[in-house]
């Protein structure tokens, strides 16, 4: 060991060192703190580890560690211990080992030595090349340096009350913003309502594990559900329950706030010919749900139906005087002043009813970088791609001119 | 409206076809026939999926079952490309045999799937994301014979030629991998506010990365033990398959996933 040249065995034993070296700092002074990274340490930080490597780069011919950090025999010893920390993360799910002392320090050698590559790799310049290991130093670089400018918040509107005010969520105190959001409505729209069957004893439903159902849609109005004819005849999607005179249940037209979906359904058995009418409903924060006792072994019911898309309409207020109406959607955030504002959840016990938004208020000063990193990958791929198989038919040339030979 | 009820007869004209195709390849002289029948068999097998998305409103993309599907499809285009470029006659046997095997998991262990699609993979990024997931799958489990092939039938003799063909399938296979991964961070950053939160699919997508990308800086250097790297090939398909289903059914990533939609 520790004969030139180096080789995987040397870029282990040095990876145990880093894990040895975490474990100790780890111990002595805690986890690592990323929320100490915050600007402008960071700043200085990513500034120190690039002039390092630059610096290891320009002294590499007479440091034979700095040469060696260069090469493969460096790169794939890393890239195994980075490898196997992340599947001990990955199987045990302990998402603090990002904290953990051996995973940072093996990482930031592996993007040490993918620097030392990327500078040796200058002459001869190869575009994929440093498509793919520049983005992804950049994009590494960024995305752990940066973590700690992330600011996410997390605000709650309510119709017509405009709100400045956000919590954060990393230590739940709150922070007046330089925006201010108002709410003029928030919408549910979901998908029609089902049908299905369940066991009147366990109250699951059946088939169980693959649960039969019918879509109540446009012209589809009935089907069969185990060895029941159903029949919807009647379908509303906004509907109030209510108590005729011989105290029986039944819905009506309703369209306000509260209000159900319900459906009048008749029910034939196909072997015995009995016959079940009667309504069912999902309910809502208003009315209980209601099912159809079919048989001993089977009730008919409506699940809650499923939300399609949530939408907030709202106008967002800018301090330096920009004023945005948007809807803002789950997959389409709003960007305004250098935040992203996100449709995060509403008032979960009104349910379609909620009249309360809450949003996520994302900052990333970083992203610009990460998304550098993260195109120059793309590209990296493209180019992989069209190459893969050159090298292959290249050999293949030399291996037929030695076979004719 | 097509249905789940209808794949058995798609799927058996495509793996006739497919097999069809497959048989021919081993003939001299019969390249256009083996591509006449192949590309008919996607086309069976692609006019169901189209059928399914129609009837469905959404692609089908999303649970387990629907993803096979997609596996299913995928394998022998994978196979097709491989035959059209290097002409290795065993590929296309192999591309339906595999392709076989999804069909019969979709048909004898079908995971029913509901109508509904959840508001957050309602988005433009969700098709290119998972269908470039499922051509990468469909390249690397190709490799992952490959070296399963290599380690345990091909032991002393020369096989230049043939790793050679692993390193392409790799190489493509990454190339896809790194496209979808990329692609899934710029939609998480749309959706839910980050590009990458170690949620335990991205875990495990790191962890698969990682030993594809060992694979091919070990195939770099000459002089490296072919068994060894070939076990690497075996080590990250099983990562893979970790990280394309194994976490559903792992304790420690339950309840905490955006991926497992499944879990229902």
């Amino acid at each position: 060991m520790w004969k030139r040249p180096w080789t995987y065995l040397e870029g282990a034993v040095i990876g145990a060192g880093l894990v040895a070296t975490g474990e100790i700092l780890q111990l002595s002074v805690g986890e690592v703190a990323w929320n100490l990274f915050a600007y402008p340490l960071n700043v200085l930080l990513a500034a120190v580890f690039v002039s390092a490597i630059i610096l290891a780069f320009v002294v590499r011919k007479r440091v034979y560690f700095f040469r060696w950090c260069a090469t493969v025999q460096a790169a794939i010893p890393i890239m195994v211990w980075c490898a196997v920390l992340t599947l001990v993360m990955g199987l045990s799910g302990w998402m603090s080992m990002l904290r953990w002392w051996p995973l940072v320090l093996c990482y930031t050698f592996m993007m040490f030595v993918l620097g030392m590559t990327c500078l040796k790799r200058l002459r001869p310049f190869s575009f994929a090349f440093m498509l793919n290991h520049g983005g992804l130093f950049v994009a590494l670089l960024a995305g752990t340096l940066g973590n700690a400018d992330v600011q996410k918040l997390r605000m709650e509107v309510r119709v017509g009350r405009p709100e400045w005010r956000a919590i954060d969520e990393s230590d739940n105190s709150i922070k007046e913003l330089e925006l201010a959001v108002e709410l003029h409505s928030f919408t549910i729209d979901e998908y029609p309502a089902k049908l299905m069957l369940v066991d009147n004893e366990t109250g699951k439903a059946v088939p169980a594990g693959k649960p039969e159902q019918i879509v109540i849609e446009g012209s589809v109005t009935g089907g069969m559900l185990m060895d029941w004819e159903i029949e919807a005849d009647s379908c509303m999607e906004m509907a109030a329950q209510v108590t005729d005179g011989e105290n029986k249940v039944k819905y009506v037209e309703w369209k306000n706030m509260g209000a159900t979906t319900a459906a009048h359904v008749t029910a034939k058995q196909r072997e015995t010919g009995e016959m079940k009418e009667g309504w069912v409903s999902c309910g809502s924060f208003m009315f209980p749900y209601h099912a159809l006792k079919l048989d001993e072994r089977y009730s008919l019911v409506m699940p809650e139906r499923e939300p399609k898309r949530f939408a907030s309409d709202v106008t967002v207020y800018t301090k330096a005087g920009t004023v945005k109406d948007a809807v803002i959607e789950v997959n389409k955030p709003l960007e305004i002043d250098g935040w992203k504002i996100y449709q995060l959840s509403y008032d979960e016990t009104m349910g379609r009813w909620s009249d309360t938004s809450v949003f996520e208020l994302v900052r990333d000063p970083w992203l610009g970088w990460v998304y550098a990193g993260i195109f120059m990958m793309l590209g990296g791929a493209i180019c992989m791609f069209v190459s893969a198989g050159r090298k292959g038919s290249e050999q293949k040339e030399t291996l037929k001119t030695s076979e004719s030979c | 409206m097509l249905n789940w009820s209808h794949f058995i007869y798609f799927a058996v004209v495509a793996v006739i076809c497919w097999t069809a195709g497959a048989y021919l390849s081993f003939r001299e002289r019969k390249t256009g026939a083996v591509y006449a029948w192949t590309i008919l068999g996607l086309a069976v097998f692609f006019s169901f999926i189209v059928g399914l998305w129609i009837s469905f409103e959404r692609p089908p993309l999303r649970t387990m079952g629907e993803t096979r599907l997609w596996y299913s499809f995928f394998l022998p285009f994978a196979g097709l490309i491989t035959f059209v470029r290097w002409k290795y006659k065993w590929i296309l046997c192999f591309s339906t045999l595999m392709s076989t095997v999804f069909i019969c998991v979709n048909l004898f262990k079908p995971e029913i799937h509901s109508k509904t699609l959840m508001p957050a993979l309602q988005s433009p990024w969700f098709a290119p994301h998972v269908i470039v997931y499922m051509f990468c799958y469909a390249m690397l489990g190709a490799a992952f014979v490959m070296a399963v092939y290599l380690l345990c039938c091909r032991k002393d003799k020369d096989v230049t030629r043939e790793m050679l063909l692993t390193d392409n399938l790799v190489s493509v296979g990454l190339a896809f991998m790194t496209f979808g991964m990329l692609l899934g961070a710029l939609w998480a950053k749309e959706a839910w506010g980050h590009y990458w939160a170690w949620d335990p699919k991205e875990t495990w997508a790191a962890i698969t990365w990682l030993c594809y990308l060992i694979y091919i800086h070990l195939r770099l250097k000459q002089d490296a033990d072919r068994r060894v790297i070939l076990y690497v090939l075996v080590i990250a398909f099983c990562c893979l398959q970790m990280c394309w289903w194994g976490i559903n059914y792992l304790p420690s990533a339950q309840g905490v996933s955006v991926h497992t939609y499944n879990m229902e």
